[in-house]
């Protein structure tokens, strides 16, 4: 496969499973508008939001104020944000329309369609009242292009660069997510009581789509920052949990090693990363610190990343 | 005007099946497999990019759902045509690239050869594999009556659209089935493998004995991007464009994640010009540094062969008649339209005075840009243009307005006749030449005009070759 | 004459260059005016590689670099016994119809001034050689000879508007002169012992005219003369551009570069 097919794939499957973590970021955002007497949360839900996808800066450039409808709009539709869903799709497709010899016409088509009913929309001058029919839409949308993905593709090299994007971005989401909210996370924090905690807990399970899943996983009982730090960092059951993420990766670069019969550093710092997941308690975190434990996790991936991308995106030009 | 259609107003047989099915389709239903057929365009990705509509950048090349029929002994002739056409033009660029033969005789001034920027300096005495220079030719034909098809263009380098006569085919069996079951319709599906098969059998002087084929692409923003990519596809190879590919030692590669493969047969759809920094253009980000010197050292082959283009120029058009009696000893089976050259002072003069009976093209130019249709031109564009032709006379040909040919399409309420041309691909490997009998059709969409290209606001439809 | 040649090229980089790529056509022509006793061309860094003849006769070569750090240095050195044949060059090995040098091109393209320089010049149909000498003599006074007064960009027009120019400008002006006159012309790369006693030496670069029956002549308009032996040739081209010795494409390079020549030239009896 050409290098650059290789590196297309990565980020089509990237950019999608980016517009999916927006989509459930605003509808986190949404639920707490419904709920009265919220308003310091909503405005600390949109804060942490800007802060997760590191656009905040950008934001408050272009708007001056924290703003319902503006944010929603920067998040969906805005052209001049990187991260917003809109151009996230866009992305994800340019990357796709470069290789169109390496996805299935259904890929194609979902991830085509996917952006033609964004754009209906884009065009229209935004309404508020929109929010909930435009994340249904993308949340459909995505698990559309992953089940095409999942039932259509070869389970080639293909299937695993395609994997590795939306793995590597679901990791960078979940770990940045937790770090925003890390203070949360903190036992015996004074600032905040029980109730409120819990609240706060289940926003951050929603952002991630797992409330339901946590409850399944550790009965109806409290929350509980254990738990979560537990759920999202270390349970295998968790899709989104990091040591599901890394197990994935891990996953992927082993068959890309068979595949091509070759050793990669990539597939070497993976296994150890993963490794080290399998020996790891929640103790061991909080020991180290969550934020410093989360910050070397985010610097691991990178150096994976980096490795991967010289062996396989950047070709034998070295 | 000659409609297809009809022979002294009553419906010919070969478009009989056709027009019962046109008029016994209820309107609703036609709306509706307009639509329908629109939305396959777009599921599938058929966009026609425009580069200077930033705004929307894709959009549909739109299709016409009446197809073009044409007769069995119809496309004897233009295929015998074409295929006489394209050895020649082979064959001359051997030549004028060699001994320079023709140039021997009087029967093309020298300077439209050695002084046309189109004839590659750099190309003199280089032996290209199996001598063919323009593996892959599109012929432009017009219609102008019952029994007249004329050459109006040839595409030497990369045409274009041959793409749409697969994909428009494709939709056509799809929502019509029960036609294609009346008619017996010679396929074109199978063109991707003949291309493929004339490409494997141009090796490079130093290859293995299963060449590695690539397509060569500008990228995204070409707008012949689709058709790149969907040949790539057909064809089972790699899309390239100059970043996937470098050169070390004379030896060119392209970059997987596998590591370095050698690559030998560039089908490229760039342009000569932008091929290669070091030996074209310098500013060329599109190109791969070093492939010229790769592809004459024979390690690589490059189709069409640099330096193909001067046999396109419409400057050259004018004498393929001779020059097919040249190298063929043969009459040509398609006659050209008639040329008047501007730099010969008879023709130019009455070019001149006779403007407004006439086409008026600039020899270098493509696409239909740089063209004066002189009977629908205002008196500015007139003068603007007899001013241009003085100055600067070898710049221009002029030819007669023609009536091209029309056949109907679905308009709002009816059928209703628009002019149409008719573009099919000859594929030479070496002594042996495919053309499969299917063809682009692109017909004007507006009512009257002769203008059918596709960056003009032309449209396509499916072209049917009756097989008996 | 039997000549010893140096030419050294030297390229010093800012920073690390990923890929680099040259073409270079630094090996004297072969033709009968000079014959080539010894050369060789190498280079300090990267592979070198003997690519084809091309269409002009050139014997190419190719240099290719990965991950390139400070500089590079390209030698290409030997000996050529030349000989006087006024002006006359014999036994080139091109292809090329010489109609292809009527051509202009940017560097090259004529403007009122130039035209203005033949003018008066009655040309007799067949005493071309007689016009030849006369349009390099004018040409040779059509401007000063001042060194660094132009860069390797500057077009006949510019220099002759400006009234000065160095040998590069000085064969760009005949050149477009010359094919305006429907005489085929071009550039020419190369050597000229000029003081054997100088300690710099340079590159130097004239002119050809092409006259029918005698073929391809070589004027120096820099000198207003025919070349003799003290000329070597290199290579040519429609202009400066065309004809120059090396090019190179760097790939992923955000750096700059600066350029060296040195050239040793001596007689060898």
């Amino acid at each position: 496969m050409l290098s650059k097919t290789a590196e297309n794939l990565y980020w089509a499957a990237r950019y999608i499973e980016r517009a999916d973590s927006i989509a459930r970021l605003l509808e986190v955002a949404y639920r707490i508008h419904l709920i009265p007497n919220a308003t310091t949360s909503y405005n600390n839900e949109w804060d942490s939001i800007l802060q997760t996808l590191r656009i905040k800066e950008e934001y408050l450039e272009k708007n001056k104020v924290i703003k319902k409808e503006k944010i929603e709009f920067f998040l969906l539709f805005d052209l001049e944000n990187q991260s917003s869903i809109f151009n996230c799709i866009n992305r994800a497709r340019e990357n796709a329309k470069m290789v169109r010899t390496a996805i299935t016409l259904e890929v194609w088509d979902a991830i085509n369609i996917t952006y033609h009913d964004l754009e209906t929309y884009s065009k229209k001058k935004y309404n508020s009242k929109d929010l909930p029919e435009i994340i249904d839409l993308v949340k459909k949308q995505v698990n559309l292009i992953r089940g095409t993905i999942l039932n259509t593709q070869l389970v080639n090299d293909s299937y695993d660069f395609l994997s590795l994007g939306t793995h590597f971005e679901r990791a960078d989401f979940t770990a940045r997510i937790i770090d925003v909210k890390y203070f949360i996370l903190l036992p015996n924090s004074e600032l905040i009581g029980k109730d409120y905690d819990n609240f706060q807990w289940s926003l951050l399970l929603r952002a991630v789509s797992s409330f339901r899943g946590f409850k399944w996983a550790y009965g109806n009982s409290d929350i509980g920052y254990y738990k979560i730090i537990d759920f999202l960092i270390l349970n295998m059951m968790c899709p989104r949990s990091l040591f599901y993420s890394i197990e994935k990766i891990d996953h992927h670069l082993k068959r890309l090693k068979k595949f091509y019969k070759k050793k990669s550093k990539a597939e070497e710092l993976a296994n150890t990363l993963h490794a080290n997941f399998n020996k790891l308690t929640v103790n061991n975190i909080l020991d180290s610190g969550l934020h410093e434990f989360l910050e070397r996790f985010i610097i691991d991936l990178s150096e994976i990343y980096g490795q991967l991308e010289s062996k396989y995106f950047l070709g034998a030009e070295k | 005007m000659y409609n297809e259609v009809y022979t002294k107003s009553k419906i010919r047989l070969s478009y009989r099946n056709v027009m019962k099915w046109a008029n016994s389709l209820p309107k609703n239903t036609l709306i509706k497999k307009k639509t329908e057929a629109e939305d396959l365009f777009r599921k599938i990705g058929i966009t026609f990019s425009v580069y200077n509509n930033y705004d929307a950048s894709e959009r549909l090349l739109p299709f016409d759902l009446f197809p073009r029929v044409i007769t069995n002994n119809e496309w004897g002739k233009i295929s015998k045509g074409v295929i006489q056409r394209s050895l020649a033009i082979n064959a001359f660029l051997h030549d004028i690239y060699h001994s320079g033969e023709i140039m021997k005789t009087k029967i093309i001034p020298r300077h439209l050869i050695y002084g046309n920027p189109a004839y590659e300096i750099k190309m003199v005495g280089f032996k290209v594999p199996n001598n063919i220079y323009s593996p892959i030719i599109g012929t432009d034909i017009i219609r102008t009556n019952e029994n007249k098809f004329l050459i109006l263009e040839d595409n030497c380098r990369t045409p274009s659209g041959v793409s749409y006569m697969i994909e428009n085919r494709e939709i056509m069996m799809r929502m019509f089935p029960e036609l294609f079951q009346t008619m017996k319709i010679e396929p074109v599906e199978n063109y991707p493998n003949h291309l493929l098969d004339t490409l494997a059998k141009l090796k490079p002087k130093n290859c293995s004995d299963k060449p590695n084929i690539v397509i060569l692409t500008p990228g995204p923003l070409n707008s012949a991007y689709y058709e790149h990519s969907f040949l790539a596809n057909m064809m089972g190879i790699e899309l390239v464009q100059g970043s996937d590919l470098y050169v070390e030692k004379n030896i060119t590669y392209m970059k997987t994640t596998r590591g370095k493969e050698k690559v030998d047969i560039i089908y490229r759809r760039i342009d000569d010009h932008y091929i290669d920094p070091i030996t074209f253009d310098n500013n060329s980000l599109i190109g791969v540094p070093g492939l010229f010197d790769s592809y004459k050292s024979g390690n690589i082959n490059i189709c069409s062969a640099p330096g193909s283009g001067i046999a396109d120029d419409k400057a050259i058009y004018t004498f393929l008649p001779e020059i097919i009696k040249f190298y063929l000893s043969e009459d040509p089976i398609l006659e050209n339209v008639k040329t008047y050259k501007c730099y010969d002072s008879k023709d130019r003069s009455y070019v001149l005075s006779n403007l407004k009976n006439l086409v008026v093209k600039e020899v270098h130019g493509s696409g239909g840009h740089g063209m004066l249709i002189g009977n629908d031109a205002s008196k500015q564009k007139l003068d603007l243009f007899k001013r241009k032709i003085k100055s600067n006379p070898s710049n221009f040909i002029a030819q007669p307005i023609l009536s091209l040919s029309s056949v109907p399409i679905f308009s709002k309420n009816s059928l209703s006749p628009r002019h149409v041309d008719l573009r099919p691909y000859c594929l030479i490997s070496n002594k042996k030449i495919t053309l499969v009998s299917g063809a682009l059709t692109r017909v004007a969409l507006k009512e009257n005009s002769l203008v059918v290209n596709s960056s003009q606001g032309g449209g396509v439809k499916d072209t049917w070759i009756l097989a008996e | 004459m039997k000549i010893k040649i140096k030419h050294e090229t030297n390229y010093t980089f800012t920073s690390e260059v990923p890929k680099l790529i040259q073409s270079v056509k630094l090996y004297p022509s072969k033709c009968r005016n000079q014959e080539i006793t010894s050369w060789s061309i190498k280079t300090s860094k990267g592979s070198i590689q003997e690519s084809h003849q091309d269409a002009l006769g050139h014997k190419i070569y190719n240099i290719f670099n990965s991950n390139l750090k400070g500089s590079q240095k390209i030698t290409s050195s030997g000996i050529v016994n030349t000989k006087d044949m006024l002006g006359i060059v014999k036994g080139l090995q091109e292809k090329v119809n010489p109609e292809c040098f009527l051509r202009q091109t940017n560097l090259t393209l004529p403007c009122r001034k130039i035209l203005k320089l033949s003018k008066n010049l009655a040309r007799k149909s067949n005493d071309t050689i007689m016009f030849c000498h006369q349009i390099n003599e004018i040409v040779s006074k059509s401007i000063k000879y001042v060194s660094g007064s132009t860069s390797v960009s500057t077009s006949a027009k510019k220099s002759i508007e400006q009234g000065k120019g160095v040998c590069q400008d000085f064969a760009h002006i005949l050149i477009s002169l010359a094919r305006e006159n429907s005489l085929p012309a071009r550039y020419i790369n190369g050597f000229l012992i000029e003081d054997l006693n100088a300690q710099d030496h340079t590159t130097h670069a004239w002119t050809e005219i092409y006259i029918k029956d005698l073929g391809w002549v070589a004027f120096d308009p820099s000198h207003n003369k025919c070349i003799d032996e003290k000329y070597v040739r290199i290579s040519c081209g429609l202009d400066f551009l065309d004809a120059s010795t090396i090019k190179g494409i760097k790939t992923n390079y955000s750096g700059s570069e600066n350029l060296e020549v040195k050239v040793s030239i001596s007689n060898c009896q």
